[in-house]
């Protein structure tokens, strides 16, 4: 099987665009509905969000599931109206309770009003999780500062190894990952209503450091190339240097996939959503830098004159 | 081949080290992995103090602390975070109410006067006090909850009659100006000293002349708890201590003077703190998603096993091998740099697992064709390693720009998620250039190993390859 990368361009360029342009639009959607691109946890906004348990020890505490009626009066009561509540647990018997920022005391009168009205539970696996409105600002500046660091940074070092257009279309790849990756938490947050939390910051840098080694492999292939035949075609070139990696480009993101798919079905909750954005990222890395890196680096090339690469215009100028 | 008999010894000496620090060497958990509470405390500038410095953080680190240490926790940890930040770490407790409703709040420092009688009464409380301090100490090394909860009310009670021994002189910590350790000019020791405002310094003259003499002493108190009793020389009777300033002798030494400087300048402090975050997993929950993390690793780690023993036959059951030195070594690394392993931690390990494995795989996918372009086998493999190296590092120092970044900037969690990663990037370079190559070249010299089609399947025939 050989790639025709080059010929096939136009394909990968409209495939890569319609997901992208689908990705905006769930965002824009989003940005009307709830005023952010993503659907965003407490990180981000701040919030109080609590975890409670049934304590299945004490008798007669979890003959039957938590009641949901039950504890949104418990919270219109202690005027919680609008917060959300879902029922968590293979047996119902776990209650997720995401509410505006709580002080300690409305904290735990809310606790005690539940434990009273719906049941005992159980401190030990209990979740309490409060984060103030400017820290969660924090966390995520912070995050974004990371992002816009580690791209700066993988530009500098790309185009100290390689060439300055080289590091130009590996960061052009490494946004349309990370373009794609949202996009699509995009689409989620608003079908699924899942959330991202700063974790997902972390998957974010996570694909962009794992992305990168694709491209980076195949530049290295082009550039041997190079090195080996001067007077070649740039588009032979490229075209051969992703057909000779594309083996080890397919392996590597399918053994990484193989570790990550076990996260995402057997790790812990917390991890689940960790786990779906580095899929859906290291699957659009390789893709990238298969499709996109390579044959926009040709486009650019051949649009500059410059397909006859490197060291080859001197030693033909002194033949003659 | 002695040099690689040398490196064949010198790996399974690291693995055997890293086994021995595996099983001595306890991992340290996260809050998140063993269960407990973590508090981010903000520090909130007043209009009197409009920015704050490390001085000031440090004073109210210290009184967060002292508060904490009432609190009766084992291993509680307190460090400041950037500028005005602090950061509590109570393991263990799943409700951290009570400890919210202490860390609240403003300090509060009063200067009393102890009050007539209770001379010898003071005296025996503060040995009594003492030595509970002493106890709850040990019962914290040992660990017994119940001992530490009853010893801890035991102290809390002792404090609440020493605080009935003094009565209140009007001087608080909005008097005091500064406090500073200094070395006392006619002895060799260490002394702190304090500092009054105008008002302060008037009703400390008042306070100091009362008790001038008397035998019973001044007492300093820090969130109702007693941290200095000096007594007053006679020599004050008159006028008592002017001036607005004072020495409180007694024998410290630099790191006492400094502590209790550093306590009354946190309780002069008016900044109020709040809670702005407050992560707590039950312990339950803890063991639940430790447990899960494990078994997804090992489970992600065997189906990798698997693939790369079908697919690249003799290397990929070697690369299996150094795999498993990898994450070996790699959790050694983990325990001896006592890196706190917490959720993100353990999937930053899985992942670098992963990774690890792409070394591997450029190595094998750069033999296999030069054992296509029929090169002989010994010199396919070392071809394979020497020109796979230049991408390897390629993107192993993307990667690690990438966690630099994470580790500079994120928070917390974050961190260890860099640190984890960054790690394994380091590990796996070394294990895939080292291990697997010295167990590769080592195989290579069993006659029953060295068969090309062991590398690569489909390899066309030498005969055919020469005909063409």
């Amino acid at each position: 099987m050989k790639l025709q990368v080059i010929r096939q361009r136009a394909i990968w360029w409209t495939i890569s665009a319609t997901i992208i342009i689908a990705g905006i639009i769930a965002m824009l959607i989003s940005w009307k509905q709830i005023g952010a691109p993503l659907r965003p946890s407490l990180d981000f906004v701040g919030g109080t969000r609590l975890q409670i348990e049934l304590d299945c020890t004490q008798p007669n505490n979890c003959d039957k599931p938590i009641n949901l009626d039950a504890v949104r009066s418990v919270l219109d009561a202690q005027g919680l109206g609008g917060s959300s509540v879902q029922i968590v647990g293979s047996e119902q018997r776990a209650v997720s309770i995401r509410t505006v920022t709580l002080d300690v005391d409305q904290r735990s009168k809310l606790q005690a009003a539940l434990s009273e009205k719906v049941g005992k539970f159980n401190p030990k696996t209990t979740q309490i999780d409060t984060v103030g409105p400017t820290l969660g600002k924090q966390l995520f500046s912070s995050g974004l500062l990371a992002l816009i660091v580690s791209f700066a940074g993988i530009a500098i070092y790309l185009s100290f190894r390689f060439q300055l257009d080289y590091a130009a279309f590996a960061i052009v790849a490494l946004l349309h990952d990370v373009l794609i990756t949202v996009g699509i938490f995009s689409i989620l947050g608003l079908v699924l209503n899942m959330e991202v939390d700063s974790l997902f910051i972390v998957a974010l840098l996570t694909i962009v450091g794992f992305s990168v080694n694709d491209t980076v492999v195949i530049y290295d292939r082009v550039r041997e190339t190079i090195a080996l035949n001067p007077g070649r075609h740039i588009d032979d070139v490229i075209d051969d240097a992703v057909n000779q990696t594309l083996t080890r480009s397919i392996n590597t993101t399918l053994t990484v996939l193989l570790t990550l798919l076990s996260l995402f079905f057997f790790g812990g909750e917390t991890l689940k959503t960790f786990a779906l954005a580095l899929i859906i990222g290291f699957t659009m890395g390789a893709y990238s830098s298969i499709f996109i890196a390579s044959t926009l680096l040709a486009l650019w090339r051949e649009r500059t004159g410059n397909t006859i690469s490197g060291s080859a215009e001197p030693v033909n100028s002194i033949e003659p | 081949m002695a040099r690689q008999r040398s490196l064949l010894l010198f790996i399974l000496a690291l693995v055997a080290v890293a086994i021995f620090v595996i099983v001595k060497v306890p991992v340290r958990l996260g809050l998140d992995l063993q269960g407990g509470s973590q508090l981010t405390i903000q520090v909130k500038p007043t209009a009197e103090i409009k920015k704050i410095t490390s001085r000031e953080l440090e004073a109210v680190q210290r009184v967060i602390e002292g508060r904490i240490n009432g609190l009766g926790v084992s291993e509680p940890v307190v460090q400041t975070v950037g500028d005005d930040q602090i950061l509590v770490q109570l393991p263990g407790v799943s409700d951290p109410q009570q400890a919210e409703r202490v860390l609240g709040g403003t300090a509060q420092l009063e200067f009393k006067a102890q009050k007539p009688g209770t001379e010898a009464g003071l005296g025996i409380e503060q040995q009594y006090r003492q030595e509970l301090v002493a106890k709850q100490a040990e019962l914290r090394k040992a660990g017994d909850q119940a001992a530490i909860d009853d010893n801890q009310a035991k102290l809390k009670a002792t404090d609440q009659k020493i605080g009935t021994l003094f009565e209140s002189s009007g001087i608080t910590g909005k008097n005091l100006k500064d406090a500073f350790p200094e070395t006392s000019p006619n002895s060799n020791g260490w002394s702190v000293a304090i500092r009054f405002d105008q008002e302060g310094g008037e009703k400390f003259a008042t306070l100091t002349k009362n008790l001038a003499g008397t035998g019973r002493s001044l007492g300093i108190f820090l969130d109702n708890g007693l941290i200095s009793a000096p007594s007053v020389g006679v020599e004050f009777a008159q006028t008592g201590i002017t001036g607005g300033g004072a020495t409180i002798t007694g024998r410290f030494t630099a790191e006492q003077a400094n502590d209790l400087a550093v306590q009354l300048r946190g309780g002069a402090l008016p900044l109020p703190v709040e809670i702005i975050e407050n992560r707590t997993v039950g312990a339950t929950l803890g063991r639940d998603s430790i447990q899960r993390s494990i078994y997804a690793g090992i489970g992600g780690l065997m189906l990798v096993l698997l693939f790369m023993v079908i697919y690249y036959r003799l290397p990929g059951a070697i690369a299996s091998i150094s795999l498993v030195i990898y994450s070996l070594l790699t959790f050694a690394a983990f325990t001896l740099l006592g890196v706190t392993l917490t959720l993100p931690g353990i999937a930053g390990f899985i992942l670098s697992i992963g990774m690890a494995v792409d070394a591997n795989v450029l190595i094998f996918e750069r033999t296999r064709e030069e054992l296509r372009a029929g090169k002989t086998l010994y010199r396919s493999v070392e071809a394979g390693f020497f020109r796979a190296f230049s991408s390897i590092l390629d993107s192993n120092v993307t990667t690690l720009i990438a966690c630099g970044a994470l580790f500079w900037l994120g928070a917390g969690l974050v961190k260890g998620f860099a640190l984890t990663l960054a790690l394994g990037v380091g590990i796996s370079m070394f294990t895939a250039l080292t291990c697997s190559r010295t167990l590769l070249l080592a195989s290579l010299g069993v006659q029953g190993l060295r068969k090309p089609e062991l590398f690569c399947p489909n390899l066309p025939a030498k005969t055919s390859e020469v005909a063409s």
